[in-house]
């Protein structure tokens, strides 16, 4: 028991680190802030456009969008590959044999480290982006307890999802010295899938039926739906259940790509 | 401390076919040739040893070094260090050990130094008490006060190593690996690095083997080398016992009381003469320099004499150059001392 405390311990320390590290960066902070502000206004008046065009009643109401929106750019920086480039290029310069030479299990090292970020980004990047937009546009914030708290609990897991698949995407430059390939249609298909663009909810029924059975959901549109109510009861445990399940796939597929990775440079020696 | 049973390392190098259709067939043929990095090498290291692991470019010594961290997992052979096998049983024995690869750094590149130590205390469980005296000193020995906040990546040269070799010490390792630490370091950097290890050395009784092109490190440094090339082990022994095995010359300076007109002796030739000053070239083999000495007693009178021991680096220039010489004597009996 004492020992799995300080386990915790380390791994704290790994991720508070990180934290400190995006910290030496806060003029690049803000202005990735002003860019956030930037394509949020772009994003709102297209659909205010479209809103105002369309004469059928649509599944989420303009405020409603507004709200997905203001959180998608507060969210940002919490998806896949935006962190997680030091776990390439060590691979790759041959630096990720020195953690050999030390006890530590890698991938929980750099899980903690991409939280660590994650965790930056939230309230130096996430919350100013959300209070500044409400100087702008109204965003409605739940009211319910109880919606809050799972939309926290789903939120978490969706930063440890991106972290989960950050890694199992970089892990790949093990074999493939050039990252950029993968990354790039990865990104694609995230921002697509995750409901980033587009909310799901407005999606044609057979292409939404497709995002359901795939894993990126879990990272905008279960946290954001649960946020603006649109799930409820059951289908709450349901989304965050799925949630999980796709966390722990993707750590696990992780976990094995990253000792194949090692396997093959403690063979081959890169 | 160290065993090391016929370690082998060998690396197959794939062929690498170039453009789009090449990386293509690449996926499927298996084509490559085998590189020999290391060749049935086999030494021990005696606990609180400080031992040279000496060879040309590419000869296999970081390859040696890596095998012995568990960063690579040998071909055949064996290796244990402290009693684990590096490779197997990883954390265990990286609790043990302590690492500096001279080229990379160990330290996070956007932490100050201190963090990076704190960070480091953490992973290794060091006790706050042993923390800080640890710190305490090397920070002393080394000098790390003046940049002990700044990030790694602002760090020079000489204080990134100087913060690695003590970031690889903070856990009191029983083994420390180090593989080019004076790389690149100017004089009194490398003075200082060496002082250091000396100390730690014989303070601590932490054993070294050290890899270097600087032949100063290891006359100040090591009492016993081992010298690879090709992957071949070619020697193991004492330095002194290296100088002896291969110096067949030295070099013997006479100044006399006066210019005597023929200095000629035995056994000896003279390489120039200059006045009341001569040099000698003599071969130990054939004369000891008490005998030359003697000689040169009987006949003349002498103000001063000295005798030059040849250069380390000449006599590692011929083992590898020359290595049928040095293959043909270390095929003879080496006398019980060396
Ligand atoms: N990962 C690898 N894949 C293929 N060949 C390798 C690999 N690592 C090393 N080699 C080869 O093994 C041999 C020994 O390399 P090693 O790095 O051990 O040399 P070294 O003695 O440390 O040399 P140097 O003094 O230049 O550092 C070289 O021929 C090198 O090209
Ligand atoms: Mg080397």
């Amino acid at each position: 028991m004492k020992s799995l405390y300080l386990t915790f311990h380390v791994y704290l320390a790994f991720a508070r680190k990180s934290f400190q590290k995006q910290m030496q960066y806060r003029v690049a902070n803000l202005a990735g802030l002003t860019t956030n502000f930037f394509f949020l206004l772009v994003q709102v008046f297209v659909y205010i456009a479209f809103y105002k065009a369309s004469t059928e009643p649509q599944p989420l109401s303009i405020d409603d969008i507004i709200t997905y929106f203001v959180l998608c750019q507060a969210s940002l920086m919490l998806m896949p590959l935006w962190g997680g480039r030091e776990i390439a290029d060590t691979i790759k310069n041959g630096s990720v044999a020195l953690q050999l030479t030390k006890p530590v299990d890698f991938q929980t090292y750099w899980f903690v480290d991409e939280c660590g970020r994650a965790y930056y980004y939230l309230f130096m990047r996430g919350l100013p982006t959300f209070l500044i937009s409400n100087l702008f546009f109204t965003v409605t914030i739940p009211q319910q307890p109880s919606v809050l708290l799972a939309f926290a609990v789903s939120m978490v897991l969706a930063i440890f999802m991106s972290a989960a698949i950050t890694i199992t995407i970089f892990s790949t430059a093990f074999w493939t010295l050039d990252t950029t390939g993968i990354s790039g249609i990865a990104a694609s298909v995230i921002t697509f899938f995750s409901g980033m663009l587009v909310p799901i909810a407005l999606w044609p029924e057979w292409l939404a039926h497709i995002a359901g059975w795939l894993p990126f959901g879990g990272l905008i549109d279960i946290p954001f739906s649960i946020y603006l109510g649109k799930l409820a009861g059951i289908e709450i445990w349901i989304a965050i259940g799925k949630q999980t399940a796709w966390c722990l796939f993707f750590m696990g597929f992780g976990r094995v790509l990253l000792s194949r990775g090692f396997s093959r440079l403690v063979i081959q020696g890169g | 401390m160290i065993e090391v049973n016929d370690l082998s390392k060998d690396f197959k190098v794939y062929h690498h076919r170039k453009g789009f259709f090449g990386s293509f067939v690449n996926l499927f043929s298996r084509k490559h040739r085998i590189v020999q990095a290391v060749d049935k090498v086999s030494f021990t290291v005696a606990r609180g040893e400080i031992v040279g692991y000496l060879g040309p470019n590419g000869a296999g010594k970081s390859t040696t070094i890596k095998m012995l961290t568990g960063i690579l997992v040998p071909s055949s052979g064996s290796v244990t260090v402290n009693g684990y096998i590096p490779h197997r049983q990883r954390k265990e024995n990286a609790k043990h050990i302590g690492v500096v690869f001279g080229q990379r750094s160990h330290l996070w590149f956007d932490l100050p130094v201190q963090e990076s130590f704190e960070l480091l205390q953490r992973i290794y469980r060091i006790p706050e008490a042993e923390y800080r005296q640890n710190v305490e000193v090397f920070e002393e020995l080394l000098n790390l006060g003046d940049f002990f906040r700044t990030p790694v990546r602002q760090l020079s040269l000489g204080q990134r190593m100087r913060a690695d070799i003590a970031a690889a010490l903070l856990h009191n390792p029983d083994v420390l690996f180090l593989d080019e630490p004076t790389i690149g370091l100017d004089v009194v950097a490398k003075a200082r690095i060496r002082q250091f290890i000396q100390r730690i050395n014989t303070e601590r009784q932490v054993t070294v083997v050290l890899t270097t092109h600087d032949l100063d490190d290891v006359e100040k440094l090591c009492k016993r080398v081992i010298l690879i090339d090709n992957a071949r082990l070619r020697f193991d022994g004492e330095l002194t016992a290296l100088r002896r095995l291969l110096s067949t010359e030295r070099l013997l300076s006479v100044d006399y009381a006066e210019a005597y007109p023929d200095v000629s002796i035995p056994n000896a030739d003279i390489v120039y003469q200059e006045g009341a000053r001569v040099q000698y070239r003599f071969s130990p083999e054939e004369i000891s320099a008490a005998d030359l000495i003697g000689t040169i007693l009987k006949k003349f009178r002498i103000v001063d004499v000295s005798i030059q021991e040849p250069d380390i680096e000449d006599l590692i220039k011929t083992v590898y150059e020359d290595n049928l010489t040095l293959e043909r004597k270390l095929a003879e009996p080496l006398s019980p001392d060396i």
